[in-house]
C-alpha cells in the first residue's frame, strides 16, 4: 500500500548540496582574510582607475606614446597584426592538440580497444593500455597551460614554438578526454551490425561509431579552439608577441587608450568565434 | 545486380546531409593550423637551434637537478628547509590552500550570479507567451524582460570572452594587491559561462511539467518556483562542479601576477632562477589539480545517482 510513497526527507540533495556551497564561500571568506574595505579601489591607485576606465569610451586610434618610431605601421595594422598572431598561435597550437587528442582518445576509449583495437596483440595490451593513456591524459591536463609556458621559458627561453607547444599539451589531453567519452557513449548497434556482417575491428570503428561522434567531437573542438585563442592572448604576458603582449605594454606605459583599442580587439575576436560556433551548431548550412 | 546496387549506394552517397559551412570551416582551421607551422610563422626551428639546446641541457643538467644531486655538498635537509627563500614549504602548502579557497569563493559567487542570470536569459522565458500563455499582466513587461533577456546574453557573452588573466591584470592595477581582484576575475568569466549554460538547461527542459502549470494559471515566477527550478538545479550543478576544477587550475595561474596563491611562488622561483623549486612548485599545483578533478567527479558522479 505504501509503495511509491518515501518520506520527504527534511532537506533534499539538492538544497543540501546549494546550502553546502554557501557554507564553503563563509569559509573561505575566513580563510582569505577578506575584508570589505579592500573592495574599494585602492585611494592611491585611484588615479589610475578613474583614467583607465574613461579611457574605456575613448580608446586609441592611433598611438599615444611620445617616442613612436617613424618606421612603426600604422597603429590599427599594429593592432590587426597582434590579432592575427594572437590566432596564429591558437591554430597552431590546436593543430598539434587535435593530433594528440585524436590518438590518445582512441587509446583511452574503451570502445577502440573493443573493436579496432582489438585482437590478440590488443587484448593483452588493453588493460594496461587503457589504464596508461587515461592517466597520461589525466597528467597532461592537470597542468594549466601558463604553467607549461614558464617551463619551457626556463628551459628554452622565448620561442613562439615553444608557446604553442604550451597550448597545445593540456588541450591535447582536454580534447583526448572529451574525445574517449564522446566515442563511447554513441549507440553501439550500427558497429554491432557490421561486426556481426563480418566486417573487421577497424571498419566497425572507423565507420560504425566514429561518424555518430563526429558532430560532438568537432563542435567541442571549436569551443576549445576559442579557449586556446584567449590562451594564446594571455601567453603575450609572458614576452609571447600575441594581443596580451601589447596590452600589457600598453598598460605599463599609461597608454589606457591603447590598452583598450587591444582589449576591444581580443573581444571582437572572441566574439566572432562565438557567432560562429553558435551558427555550426545551429547546423543551418545542412544539406 | 551489382551495378544496380551500386548506383543506389552512389545515389545514397550523394544524398547524405552535408553540413557545408562545417566543412568549410574544418577546411580553413586545418589550413591555418598546418599554415601556422608550415610557413614558419612559430618558428619551430628555433627549438633546434644550438642556442636553445645549449639552454636545455643546462636546464636539465644544472639548473633542473636539487642542489643535493648538483654535488656540491649540500644536503637534503638544507634543501628542503632553505625551499622559497627560506619559508619551507609550509609556504607553499599556505599557498595551495589560497588557491583552493579563491576558486571556492569564486565557483559560489559565479555559481549565484549565472543562477540569477540564467531565468532571465533563457529564450523560452523571454517571450510574450512563455509556455503557451501569454501575461495576464500588461503587455508592456513582456516586452521589457524580452529586451533584457537579449541585453543580458549580451552581457554573459562579454562576461566571458575576456580571459580571467586578462581582467585579474587590470583588477590588481586598481584594486591594489589584494586576493579580491583574482576571486573577482575568475567569477565573472565563470558567471559567463555558468548563466549561458543554465539558461540552456531551462531552454532544454521537459516543457510538459511547466506548460500544465502555465495553462492552470501559474504565473512565470510560480511555474519556476514549482517545476523550472528545482527540475534544472542537478544539471545546473553538473556545470558548477565541472566549473570549480577549472576554477582552481586558474586561480593556480592567477597567482603568477604577484598575489599569494601557489602561482606566486611559481613566479618567485622563475625569477629567482631556482628551477628545481620551480618544478617542485608546479607538481604541487598538478596535485592540487588532480584532487580538485576526483573532488569534483565524485561530487557530479553523487548528483547524477540522486539525480
Amino acid at each position: 500500500m505504501s509503495a511509491g510513497f518515501t518520506a520527504r526527507p527534511l532537506l533534499g540533495r539538492r538544497s543540501a548540496t546549494v546550502l553546502a556551497a554557501l557554507g564553503l564561500g563563509v569559509i573561505a571568506w575566513f580563510q582569505l582574510g577578506l575584508t570589505l574595505d579592500d573592495l574599494l579601489p585602492d585611494p592611491a591607485r585611484g588615479a589610475t582607475a578613474r583614467a583607465f576606465a574613461t579611457a574605456a569610451l575613448h580608446p586609441a586610434f592611433d598611438y599615444q606614446g611620445d617616442f613612436v618610431p617613424a618606421a612603426a605601421p600604422p597603429f590599427w595594422r599594429g593592432v590587426a597584426a597582434a590579432a592575427l598572431r594572437t590566432v596564429v598561435f591558437a591554430a597552431g597550437g590546436m593543430f598539434l592538440a587535435v593530433i594528440g587528442g585524436l590518438v590518445l582518445g582512441m587509446l583511452a576509449s574503451a570502445s577502440w580497444w573493443r573493436t579496432a583495437g582489438a585482437g590478440p596483440l590488443g587484448g593483452r595490451l588493453r588493460p594496461v593500455g587503457l589504464v596508461a593513456a587515461r592517466v597520461t591524459i589525466a597528467g597532461l591536463r592537470s597542468v594549466h597551460e601558463l604553467l607549461w609556458a614558464v617551463l619551457f621559458l626556463a628551459a628554452l627561453g622565448v620561442s613562439p614554438a615553444a608557446g604553442a607547444i604550451a597550448i597545445a599539451i593540456p588541450y591535447a589531453g582536454t580534447l583526448a578526454k572529451v574525445f574517449s567519452e564522446q566515442v563511447d557513449e554513441v549507440p553501439r548497434d550500427a558497429s554491432r551490425a557490421m561486426g556481426a556482417l563480418g566486417a573487421g575491428g577497424t571498419l566497425q570503428f572507423t565507420c560504425g561509431l566514429l561518424p555518430r561522434a563526429a558532430r560532438q567531437m568537432a563542435s567541442f573542438t571549436f569551443y576549445q579552439f576559442e579557449c586556446s585563442v584567449r590562451a594564446a592572448a594571455v601567453l603575450g604576458f609572458f614576452g609571447f608577441p600575441t594581443l596580451g603582449q601589447k596590452i600589457a605594454a600598453s598598460f605599463a606605459n599609461g597608454n589606457y587608450g591603447e590598452v583598450w583599442s587591444y582589449l576591444y580587439a581580443l573581444i571582437a575576436l572572441v566574439l566572432t568565434i562565438e557567432m560562429w560556433s553558435a551558427r555550426l551548431r545551429s547546423g543551418r548550412s545542412v544539406r | 545486380m551489382s551495378d544496380a546496387r551500386d548506383a543506389e549506394l552512389d545515389r545514397m552517397r550523394r544524398q547524405r546531409p552535408r553540413d557545408r559551412f562545417a566543412r568549410a570551416t574544418a577546411l580553413l582551421l586545418f589550413a591555418f593550423g598546418a599554415g601556422a607551422w608550415l610557413s614558419g610563422a612559430l618558428r619551430p626551428g628555433e627549438l633546434f637551434g644550438s642556442r636553445q639546446q645549449g639552454n636545455l641541457r643546462r636546464f636539465l643538467f644544472e639548473e633542473l637537478p636539487p642542489a643535493p644531486l648538483r654535488g656540491d655538498g649540500a644536503s637534503w635537509s638544507d634543501w628542503f628547509g632553505g625551499l622559497l627563500g627560506g619559508r619551507g614549504i609550509e609556504a607553499a602548502l599556505a599557498g595551495a590552500n589560497t588557491t583552493f579557497w579563491i576558486a571556492a569563493l569564486a565557483i559560489v559567487l559565479a555559481a549565484t550570479g549565472g543562477a540569477l542570470a540564467a531565468p532571465f536569459a533563457a529564450r523560452t522565458l523571454a517571450r510574450p507567451d512563455p509556455y503557451g500563455r501569454a501575461d495576464a499582466e500588461h503587455p508592456s513587461r513582456a516586452r521589457t524582460l524580452t529586451a533584457a533577456a537579449t541585453a543580458l546574453r549580451f552581457l554573459l557573452v562579454l562576461a566571458r570572452a575576456m580571459p580571467e588573466y586578462v581582467l585579474a591584470y587590470l583588477g590588481l592595477a586598481v584594486f591594489g594587491f589584494t586576493v579580491w581582484p583574482l576571486v573577482f576575475a575568475l567569477a565573472l568569466h565563470n558567471c559567463g559561462i555558468l548563466g549561458r549554460l543554465g539558461a540552456e538547461t531551462i531552454e532544454n527542459l521537459d516543457p510538459t511539467p511547466m506548460r500544465q502549470l502555465r495553462l492552470a494559471g501559474a504565473s512565470r515566477a510560480q511555474m519556476l518556483a514549482a517545476s523550472g527550478l528545482p527540475a534544472a538545479t542537478p544539471n545546473y550543478l553538473l556545470y558548477v562542479f565541472y566549473r570549480f576544477e577549472t576554477c582552481v587550475r586558474e586561480a593556480t595561474v592567477l597567482g603568477l601576477l604577484g598575489v599569494a596563491s601557489l602561482g606566486y611562488w611559481i613566479e618567485e622561483a622563475r625569477i629567482r632562477a631556482y628551477y628545481d623549486e620551480l618544478v617542485l612548485l608546479i607538481l604541487l599545483a598538478m596535485v592540487l589539480v588532480l584532487l580538485a578533478e576526483v573532488a569534483s567527479t565524485a561530487a557530479r558522479a553523487w548528483i547524477r545517482r540522486s539525480g
